[in-house]
């Protein structure tokens, strides 16, 4: 059944069409929280909370936009609400809550791989340290791996906003890495 | 080209929206730059560690979804009938004022109960042609009787003749 239809039937409160939705939209919900929050558990629980609230607040929505730009603006204002509220909690989280890294390669020696873990780490504490726009656009662009047009869309800023604040997080998360490396010593050094 | 200009160049080239002119340019700043030359391997190496797929949502994704959404759908009624209670509220309140305008402003026009001699020019008569004979009567007894019965025909009690 083509999305315009499902979306149609869901608004009329139809709940097996709504699962459909579901079902192609979980996934992308839930990375873009995960990507956010560094959190399976806090993302499992927003991408639900993002989707209930969807269901609710669907009728609303006039097919003025995707629905996927729609849904995602929904999720990042849930989001972003959610960091806002857990700001000083989160950035008390141990750096052993990072996940572990997409690919072991064959090749790589477990002392590399430990490098590149406590890289990886550290490059996340950075990002988690970052003012929340910042480290909100530079999720969506370079985790999630969103366009430009998109990220304009989804977050309602203009594109030259979007390469002023991406151009601004990039340099400063850059920065906040430089400063801790040094404090550790240079001994994280990238 | 300075040293901000190339790292400009830089994320537009890693966004795949650096124009070939403009790669000639961040090319030979970065060839002459040292400094520019790190910022580039920081850069690259920082987006690499940055990806990383996400796993998947924890299990039971759907099943918890949809006892959340049953949940959610058992409170909603009350919160809307709250909802539509308070505006049933404004509406009746509303409907209340007008009605209450309506009153004020609308009176129920009064039965018009004509006199003879309007009965008369209605009928293209001349009222004066009867005023003429009651006022013609010699007596003055007769004349008041007359105009005694012309005046009962109204219901009006100010109008009537009293002699």
């Amino acid at each position: 059944m083509k999305e315009k239809e499902l979306i149609r039937l869901a608004q009329r409160g139809n709940g097996e069409a709504f699962g459909q939705l579901v079902e192609r939209y979980k996934t992308k919900v839930f990375s873009l929280a995960y990507g956010l929050t560094r959190d399976r558990a806090a993302a499992d629980d927003l991408a639900q909370e993002i989707l209930v609230k969807a269901y609710f607040v669907l009728p609303k929505f006039k097919f003025r936009s995707e629905f996927g730009t729609w849904l995602f603006r929904v999720a990042v204002n849930h989001i972003k609400d959610y960091l806002r509220k857990t700001r000083r909690r989160r950035q008390d989280l141990p750096l052993q809550n990072v996940p572990e890294k997409e690919v072991a390669t064959e090749d790589q020696s477990y002392e590399e791989g430990q490098r590149e873990e406590r890289r990886r780490a550290l490059v996340w504490g950075a990002l988690r340290r970052l003012p929340q726009k910042y480290r909100v656009i530079l999720t969506l662009r370079d985790i999630q791996g969103f366009s430009y047009e998109e990220i304009a869309r989804l977050l309602g800023i203009s594109m030259g906003t979007v390469d002023s604040r991406l151009f601004r997080a990039r340099k400063m998360l850059r920065e906040r890495l430089a400063e801790d490396v040094e404090g550790k010593g240079g001994e994280h050094e990238l | 080209m300075n040293c901000e200009q190339a790292e400009k160049f830089l994320f537009l080239s890693f966004d795949g929206r650096l124009e070939e002119e403009d790669r000639a340019l961040l090319n030979d700043h970065l060839e002459s730059c040292s400094l520019c030359r790190e910022k580039e391997k920081d850069y690259r190496q920082i987006f690499s560690l940055l990806r990383v797929e996400a796993p998947e949502p924890l299990p039971y994704f759907e099943q918890r979804l949809l006892a959340k959404l049953e949940e959610k759908e058992k409170s909603a009624p009350a919160v809307f009938s709250k909802r539509w209670a308070a505006r049933a509220m404004v509406v009746s309140l509303a409907v209340a004022i007008l009605f209450g305008i309506g009153i004020l402003f609308f009176r129920p026009q009064e039965s018009l109960e004509l006199s003879q001699a309007e009965i008369l020019l209605f009928r293209n008569e001349n009222p004066l042609a009867e005023a003429a004979t009651i006022l013609d009567q010699k007596k003055l007894e007769d004349r008041n009787m007359m105009l005694i019965f012309v005046a009962s025909e109204t219901r009006d009690p100010a109008r009537r003749y009293k002699p």
